[in-house]
């Protein structure tokens, strides 16, 4: 039996973009942002309205978005590029301006052709690429409060700390409910899937924030009722999957409805178009610098290089969850152009080969001529999980 | 090895030839080997039909049916359909129980696949979406020479050089090949080029695996003495000799499978 309150989720979807027409009417202003590090709660508290740009899946897009940037540039950002230049996205229609950072040194890119050749009035956030130094936190800070500066301009007032509290405090629910939440999709029974948890983490990218927590809340109750105590263990006969490497945003369900058909069950990721952003983000002070750090903390993003493998936190994070979700395989999502993660893969599988868990590399873009070959290597690779997993069995009894 | 039982079928439709073999008394009892036409249910029963025909069965004979392929999606004379990765490790574990690394090279796809003492499928990787490296490349270069493909190899192994192929991709590499042989190239040394390159491409997907002795060849273009030679060079290996047509190990595999299956469903004791 499905969780009502997701219905409820689509449909408030459904009407998000003339809600946000109705808003600007009113003089509201929508902020468009992406990134890995733009600190959200600052958009928030300072009266915009953000939505996070994300659109994927269109490979006629990454054709359009090709005229205006290179053809090698990743394919999420082609596509990025292609929906400005369209500006058929009821999302990008209702922006008034955009906050990008330059984590990806590609999404910076991308601010620079979507302000050129569309005229559109975009804020970067610098992104110190050796993070974990002081000097680069001293950096970020900087470069943070600059940011925030450029917005109270557009927004016309200076930030209220009070406001900013609140803020925080919001997102902070908002994090620790999806946390909640995310545990039941890799728990036995299987009551919500992880492409339930996945949709719903992307609607708190669009929908309002107070009702969006309202309505994880409700989801939450919606699951407590149904299932007290989460335990996270394998079904018989699960093959379970856990998603890592470049984001999978919405439009783009090819690999996922792929794992699905072949009978994976995906049991966790740690995708920044997923749960990743939402975990261990700790605000210890209200200011922007306070965010910002916060922010910078995290896990990071494989964009920022990071060359000791014993101490990356990366990877710590991924063995960590893998643990969590008892996940028995990795399939690592690599989209054509998109470095950070491409260039990853080997390494990220290597290590992970020492753990006994074994990773399949999956090398795509939107187009649909690869399917049946992505089909064929990810039923190939369940198989084998499963083969693995009925002689583990076997040996047992 | 040696299993007992009934009759078990396995069948491969792959982008160019639909292969069929049925197992009797963990024998290999028949087999069948058709070109693929655009209907894929059709290839597979045309294969199918062929080993029956061999064997004096009929379809009702058999215990159980297992399809694999690029055409395993649509197999509905199958009862399971199995990934060719999995089929080809067991088939190749089936006949040569030493070998734990397979150079799968079929009509559409390559593939580089390790497996463990049991024939289970430890770590595979495939070649991107293009054609590069993939028996319709090399089908592509034999009719720019205008011959037979059977023959590629023989003609590659008697060449004295070595002329660098520089393209992998089929289009590129078809006009690049064209250039080469109007700038009076021979067509064996250009062969011996084309082989090499693809062993190359092979050695970058072995690269995200690894190899392991034993390593054995299989896929229709394992037929290609040239490309085993060249293979043998690029990985530093000996590859192990087939006691079948290497091009029947998917559906031997399918086959094995199918009586796995039959047995774990309670279908034959």
């Amino acid at each position: 039996m499905s969780i009502k309150t997701l219905e409820i989720v689509r449909k408030r979807l459904e009407e998000r973009p003339e809600e946000l027409r109705e808003a600007r009417k009113k003089g509201q202003k929508v902020v468009g942002w992406t990134g890995y590090n733009v600190p959200e709660e600052i958009i928030h508290a300072l009266g915009f309205i953000p939505v996070r740009i994300a659109v994927g899946g269109d490979d006629r897009l990454v054709e359009v978005g090709a005229r205006y940037a290179s053809s090698k540039t990743c394919v999420f950002i082609r596509e990025i590029v292609g929906a400005f230049a369209e500006n058929e996205d009821p999302y990008i229609q209702q922006t008034d301006f955009l906050a990008f950072d330059a984590t990806c040194l590609q999404n910076y890119r991308a601010a620079e052709v979507i302000e050129y050749f569309f005229k559109k009035d975009v804020v970067v956030l610098a992104v110190p690429r050796n993070f974990a130094e002081d000097d680069a936190k001293t950096y970020f800070v900087h470069e943070a409060n600059e940011f925030t500066r450029l917005l109270e301009e557009r927004a016309g007032i200076a930030l209220d700390p009070a406001r900013l509290a609140e803020s925080v405090a919001l997102y902070n629910d908002i994090r620790k409910t999806l946390k909640s939440i995310y545990t039941f999709q890799a728990a036995k029974d299987n009551v919500i899937s992880w492409e339930e948890v996945y949709d719903l983490i992307q609607a708190g990218e669009l929908l309002d924030k107070h009702e969006y927590l309202s309505l994880l809340h409700q989801t939450l109750a919606e699951l407590k009722e149904r299932h007290h105590n989460p335990v996270i263990e394998s079904d018989d006969g699960d093959s379970r999957i856990f998603i890592s490497g470049s984001l999978i945003p919405r439009g783009d369900r090819k690999l996922i409805s792929i794992i699905n058909s072949v009978g994976g069950r995906i049991v966790g990721d740690d995708l920044w178009s997923g749960i990743l952003p939402h975990l261990d983000l700790d605000i210890k002070e209200i200011s922007p610098a306070g965010v910002a750090l916060g922010y910078l903390n995290r896990t990071p993003h494989a964009a920022l290089p990071y060359l000791n493998l014993e101490s990356d936190r990366r990877l710590k994070k991924l063995h960590e969850l893998l643990s969590q979700s008892k996940a028995q395989g990795v399939i690592y999502h690599t989209l054509r152009y998109c470095d950070p993660f491409t260039f990853k893969a080997k390494e990220t599988k290597n290590v992970l080969a020492k753990s006994g868990i074994p990773l399949l590399e999956i090398h795509t873009e939107y187009a649909g001529s690869d399917y049946e070959a992505m089909k064929t290597r990810v039923e190939a690779f369940v198989e084998m999980i499963r083969i693995k997993s009925e002689s583990v069995q076997e040996e047992a009894a | 090895m040696s299993i007992s039982g009934n009759y078990f079928a396995g069948v491969d439709v792959g982008s160019l030839a639909a292969k069929s073999v049925i197992l009797k008394d963990g024998e290999i009892f028949a087999t069948g080997l058709v070109p693929s036409g655009v209907n894929s249910v059709e290839s597979g029963l045309n294969a199918l039909n062929l080993a029956l025909e061999t064997a004096g069965l009929q379809k009702e004979d058999l215990t159980y049916i297992v399809g694999t392929g690029y055409g395993r999606v649509s197999a509905p004379y199958a009862n399971k359909a199995v990934t060719e990765i999995t089929c080809h490790a067991k088939g190749t574990n089936y006949l040569h129980p030493s070998v734990r690394t397979i150079i799968d090279m079929g009509g559409q796809d390559c593939k580089a696949i390790r497996i463990d003492q049991d024939g289970a499928v430890v770590d595979f990787a495939m070649n991107d979406k293009c054609a590069a490296g993939t028996g319709r490349f090399l089908e592509v270069m034999a009719g720019v020479f205008k011959v037979k493909l059977e023959d590629l190899g023989a003609i590659a192994l008697s060449a004295t050089d070595t002329v660098p192929m520089s393209s992998t991709c089929t289009v590129f590499a078809e006009s690049e090949t064209i250039s080469l042989v109007a700038r009076g190239e021979k067509p064996e040394n250009i062969l011996n080029g084309i082989h090499h390159s693809i062993a190359n491409r092979i050695a970058g997907l072995f690269s995200r695996v690894g190899i392991e002795s034993d390593v054995f060849f299989s896929g229709g273009v394992a037929k290609n003495s040239g490309m085993k030679a060249a293979i043998e060079q690029a990985l530093k290996v000996t590859i192990v000799k087939p006691e079948i047509d290497p091009q029947l190990i998917g559906a031997l595999g399918a086959a094995v499978i199918a009586r796995n299956f039959s047995k774990k469903e309670g279908l034959w004791a």
